[in-house]
This record gives structure tokens, sequence and C-alpha cells, in this order.
């Protein structure tokens, strides 16, 4: 399987999500102006790699600044998909990275981790830009 | 005749008004003045939460205006992208930041909009988080936002939103909105 690669844009993470170590990672801001139609190849893709993928493991890095809401249900999506794998027998893990001056990061986090039932959710907290 | 635009300029700056933006807004529009604004904050050496905050309730307010407003100019026949037109504010207000955007509406949209804006309101902090992870988990993402946007705007909030609708002919209305940050 390919692997997926979106550079950043003022509105759009950076995006790589390695088919071969399993490793997804999403980095950035993320405000597009219709993020429902942005994230759908995202999460295409990730719905394919959790169906076919050889690897028990995935493991997932978001790093993300700042998002507007419609960004923060795609993310949902996303993480829904991934939660769902987990459920399968999938070891999933989350980590969600965060400035620990940015309380939005860490709320938004959060409450993301709630939301979520079998997989492994962390939050780390990263030292000042 | 030229208009001295000098009056406006001292008004504004005279009530703290940091930020004025009216006239057709795209996608680029919000990025460009979103980066400028994040940078002045900074600069300003405002508390990292609260820019963040403040960002995001312009993101926010932009991106309605971009999606809702009932004014729009379109494109050219062959395609491209339309504009919408409205006006954004940010401005100091008694030690908080104050959002305020505005655009015109149909009328056939006023009656839902502020019984929406009416309920937000009411609700206290646990509450709009309450419902805003519901909307988020079983809202349909037909809407652009499934109204998720207003809510993200009350939780960011130092106190309710205010809003104001005025009837302008018998198809639109004038819809304001401030947030205090």
């Amino acid at each position: 399987m390919e692997n997926l690669v979106l550079e950043a844009t003022q509105s759009s993470p950076q995006i790589v999500f390695d088919a071969e170590t399993g490793v997804l990672e999403i980095k950035g801001k993320s405000y597009p102006e219709n993020p429902a139609e942005f994230y759908a190849p995202v999460l295409r893709w990730l719905k394919d790699y959790l169906d076919l993928a050889d690897t028990d493991e995935v493991v997932v890095n978001m790093e993300v600044i700042y998002l507007n809401s419609s960004s923060s249900k795609a993310f949902l999506n996303l993480l829904q998909a991934l939660d769902d794998a987990a459920v399968k027998g999938k070891r999933v893990t989350v980590n969600w990275r965060y400035h620990k001056e940015n309380e939005i990061g860490l709320e938004c986090g959060e409450e993301f981790g709630q939301d979520l039932e079998s997989l492994t959710f962390n939050l780390v907290e990263i030292a000042e830009r | 005749m030229a208009l001295d635009v000098y009056p406006l300029y001292e008004r504004l700056t005279n009530q703290e008004i940091i930020f004025c933006f009216c006239g057709s807004a795209s996608q680029p529009i919000v990025e460009g003045i979103g980066e400028t604004l994040l940078q002045r904050m900074e600069l300003e050496g405002t508390d990292t939460g609260v820019v963040g905050r403040v960002f995001q309730v312009f993101v926010e307010q932009m991106q309605n205006i971009v999606n809702y407003s009932a004014e729009r100019i379109p494109p050219p026949a062959e395609g491209g992208e339309e504009l919408a037109v409205g006006i954004l504010i940010v401005g100091r207000e008694d030690g908080s930041f104050c959002v305020s955007c505005g655009n015109h509406i149909e009328n056939r949209h006023v009656e839902f909009l502020s019984t929406t804006l009416g309920k937000l309101q009411a609700l206290d902090k646990d509450q709009l988080k309450a419902l805003y992870k519901e909307r988020r988990k079983n809202g349909h993402s037909g809407s652009k936002g499934a109204g998720l946007g207003l809510i993200d705007m009350a939780r960011k909030a130092s106190k309710p939103l205010e809003f104001s609708i005025t009837p302008v002919d018998e198809k639109k209305s004038f819809f304001s909105l401030t947030t205090f940050i």
C-alpha cells in the first residue's frame, strides 16, 4: 500500500501516514474551508490501511496547534475508525502531543480521549517551541 | 470627492479596535488576516491561551461569513469562486478581547438562528461542553459545521454570546454577533 503524504498549508496540517511502519502523523493547524472534503481521502486511506495491513500495531502521533469546529468533527471520524480497529483486536496507540502553554490543545485532546473506548490514548506534553 | 478616512480611523482606534474588515471575504483572506492577528497578539505578549481562543473565534466568525452570508458576489460565468460580503471587528473592552461579525441573512433563517443562539445563551460551560460533544458525535456533517461553530464560540467566550438581527427588507435581515474573550 502506498504511503499518504500531504504537505502542510497555511490552513491544513502536514499528514504522513507510513504504511510500512504503521506510524501515522498529523502535525500543524487545521482550518481548511471545507474540512469534510479535505479529510475524506485521509479517512479512506486510513480505513483501507486498517482493513488491509498485516501489522497489528498502529501508532498515531497528533500535534495540532489549532483546529476549527468542523475539522474537529473530521478528526473524531478518524479517531473513531482507529477505535473500531482497536475493538477488533489491533493495538492502536494515539499520542496527542500539545505544548505546555496551549490550554486549548490539552482540553481538545482530553475531550477526544473521553470519546474513545478501546484504543490507548496518551496526552503528551511537549516543551515550549 | 475622496472620502476622508481619518475620522473613521480615529473613531475606531479610540474605541480600541485593533482590526477591522468590511468587504468580500474568502478562505485566503481568513488565512492571511488570521496569521497577522496571531502575530500581533504574540508581539504584544498576550497570554497563549487567550491568543488561541481569539484566533479560534476569529476563524469561526470569518468562515461563517464565507459560508453563510446572504450577500454574495457571483463568480464569472466560466466558474471560479464566489465571494461573500460581511464585516468583522476585533477590539478590546475592559481588559477582554471582543470579536464581532455581521452579515446579511435570508429572513427564512432568522427564527432558527435566534432560537439556536437563545438556547446557547442559557447554557453554562458544562452544558455547552456536553452539547458540543453530542453534536460532534451525532450531528450530520451535511451542514458545513453542524452548528458546532456557534457552540464552540460560546465555549471559548468569557460571557454569553450577544447577537442582534435587524430587518432590512422583505428578503433579508442583518445579523450581528459578538463574542467576548
